[in-house]
Formats: C-alpha cells, sequence, structure tokens
C-alpha cells in the first residue's frame, strides 16, 4: 500500500535530522505506526526517564491528527492511567501544519509544564493543586520504578 | 485504507463500551482500569425476554491476545449457562459461534456480544 509523500518525508527528516531526546521509528510492516521515546526533560519530575509511546497516522491525517498514547505509566494530571494524553493539538486545535515532530515536541513540553487545571487523571490533578510537592515526589517515583530513571 | 494497530483498536472499543448502548442488554469494559495492553476484559449481558435467559445476568471474561483483531478473542461465561457453545467450565468453543468461526478484522468485543444475545 503506498504512503504518502508528506509522511515519507516526515519518517525521513525524523531519521536524519532527529529531535534532541526524541526518537520517533515506524514499524517495518507499517509505515504509519511509529514506535516513540521521549526521554524526560531536565528539571521536570521525568528528569532521567525514557518513556515509550505508540504513534499511529490514521488514513485522514494530516486533515486529522495523530492518535497517540504512553505505553510507560507515568504519573501526570494530562495523562491517563492507560497513557492516553491530554493536549489541544491532539484534538479540536489540531491543525494540518502540525507534524510528528511537532506533537511530540508539544508532549515533550507538556511533562516539563503539567496543567492540573486542564486534567484528563482526576485523582491525579488533585493531589497536584492540594499538594504539589508531594504529587511531584510521586510523580518522581513513578519515573524511578516505570521510566527507569536511577533513584533519586 | 490501512490497519489500525491493535491497541488503538481496543482503546476505541474501550471508549464506545464507556459511552454505553446495545439498550442496556450488555456491557463492557477493562478488568484493571490500568491495563496497558488492553488484554483482559469483563462483560455482563442481560438474557433477553421470552428466551429461557430472561432477566437474568451473565458475566464473562473476554481475553483480547496480541494477534487481536486479526485473531478473535478467547471468552469465557463466568456465570453458570446452558448454550451449545459453553463448555462445562464456561469456555466459549470457537468452532460452535458462527463470529469466533469465521472472525473477522472488522468485528468487535461488542459485536461477540451482540452474537451471543441472538
Amino acid at each position: 500500500m503506498s504512503i504518502p509523500k508528506r509522511i515519507i518525508k516526515e519518517i525521513q527528516r525524523l531519521i536524519n535530522d532527529p529531535v534532541p531526546g526524541i526518537q520517533a521509528t515506524p514499524h517495518d510492516d507499517n509505515l504509519r505506526y511509529f514506535e516513540v521515546t521521549i526521554d524526560g526533560p531536565q528539571q521536570s519530575p521525568y528528569q532521567n526517564g525514557r518513556f515509550k509511546l505508540e504513534l499511529y497516522l490514521t488514513d485522514e491525517y494530516p486533515m486529522a491528527p495523530p492518535k497517540v498514547r504512553f505505553l510507560t505509566k507515568i504519573y501526570h494530571p494530562n495523562i491517563d492511567k492507560l497513557g492516553r494524553i491530554c493536549l489541544d493539538i491532539l484534538k479540536d486545535k489540531w491543525s494540518p501544519a502540525l507534524q510528528i515532530r511537532t506533537v511530540l515536541l508539544s508532549i515533550q513540553a507538556l511533562l516539563s509544564a503539567p496543567n492540573p487545571d486542564d486534567p484528563l487523571a482526576n485523582d491525579v490533578a488533585e493531589h497536584w493543586k492540594s499538594n504539589e510537592p508531594d504529587a511531584i515526589k510521586t510523580a518522581k517515583e513513578w519515573t524511578t520504578k516505570f521510566a527507569g530513571a536511577p533513584v533519586s | 485504507m490501512s490497519n489500525l494497530p491493535r491497541n488503538f483498536v481496543l482503546l476505541d472499543e474501550l471508549e464506545k463500551g464507556e459511552k454505553g448502548g446495545g439498550n442496556g442488554l450488555y456491557s463492557y469494559g477493562l478488568d484493571k482500569p490500568d491495563d496497558t495492553y488492553l488484554e483482559f476484559w469483563n462483560a455482563t449481558l442481560i438474557g433477553p425476554i421470552n428466551t429461557a435467559f430472561e432477566s437474568r445476568i451473565y458475566s464473562l471474561k473476554i481475553r483480547c491476545g496480541q494477534n487481536y483483531p486479526d485473531a478473535p478473542p478467547t471468552a469465557r461465561f463466568v456465570t453458570k449457562i446452558n448454550l451449545h457453545c459453553v463448555g462445562p467450565d464456561g469456555t466459549i468453543s470457537p468452532h460452535k459461534l458462527q463470529i469466533l468461526k469465521n472472525w473477522k478484522r472488522s468485528n468487535s468485543i461488542e459485536s461477540l456480544l451482540r452474537e451471543l444475545l441472538q
């Protein structure tokens, strides 16, 4: 089955000119389906963690956003128990001008700036709002436990 | 049409299941809400009226393996039931139920439940 030129170009650029801290590799048998890793940003509770994600470009892409979720467990108010991500550009703020790389950069930025006022994981958001230092502590523990960061 | 990968198929199914539907005759969801690979599911069926199963509640356990939806799920009744396709331990025999026997990628947990209600 043929893959649109735009997707091929995006893949080539992701491989030849990768974004620091982000890897995205398409599956050999399905070039629309990517294995992604995002390194937890410095100064965030996810620092030194490596987070696995999966991303899929539907037939509607780029008119519709990619489907993307975390496979590594993460304690974050905008990411739920199944790794689904609450991010406007993945929903109503999607624009065909955005790309795989911009989506992944936005997700990386979301790790640096959790937004408990627009939560997907309500219990985590409550924790964040009522006791931020304790929530950050839990997020760090999860990063060690699930994302391979050394014990801090 | 490219094939939606397994995990995203199951995420869509979960969303549909959470919305409900089926006139309350069936429901389904994940056994554990943090099952990242969406493998183990629970379902309930209400026995259709004017049948021997009328107004009884039946629970099932459904497992979607790594090759789902290319391969069918496996399913087992937890509630005792007398049906030709169900073995003594509650397991649904894949050879005795049309939908499992002739499984298609477009089928779903929901279509399995619908077939069981027939």
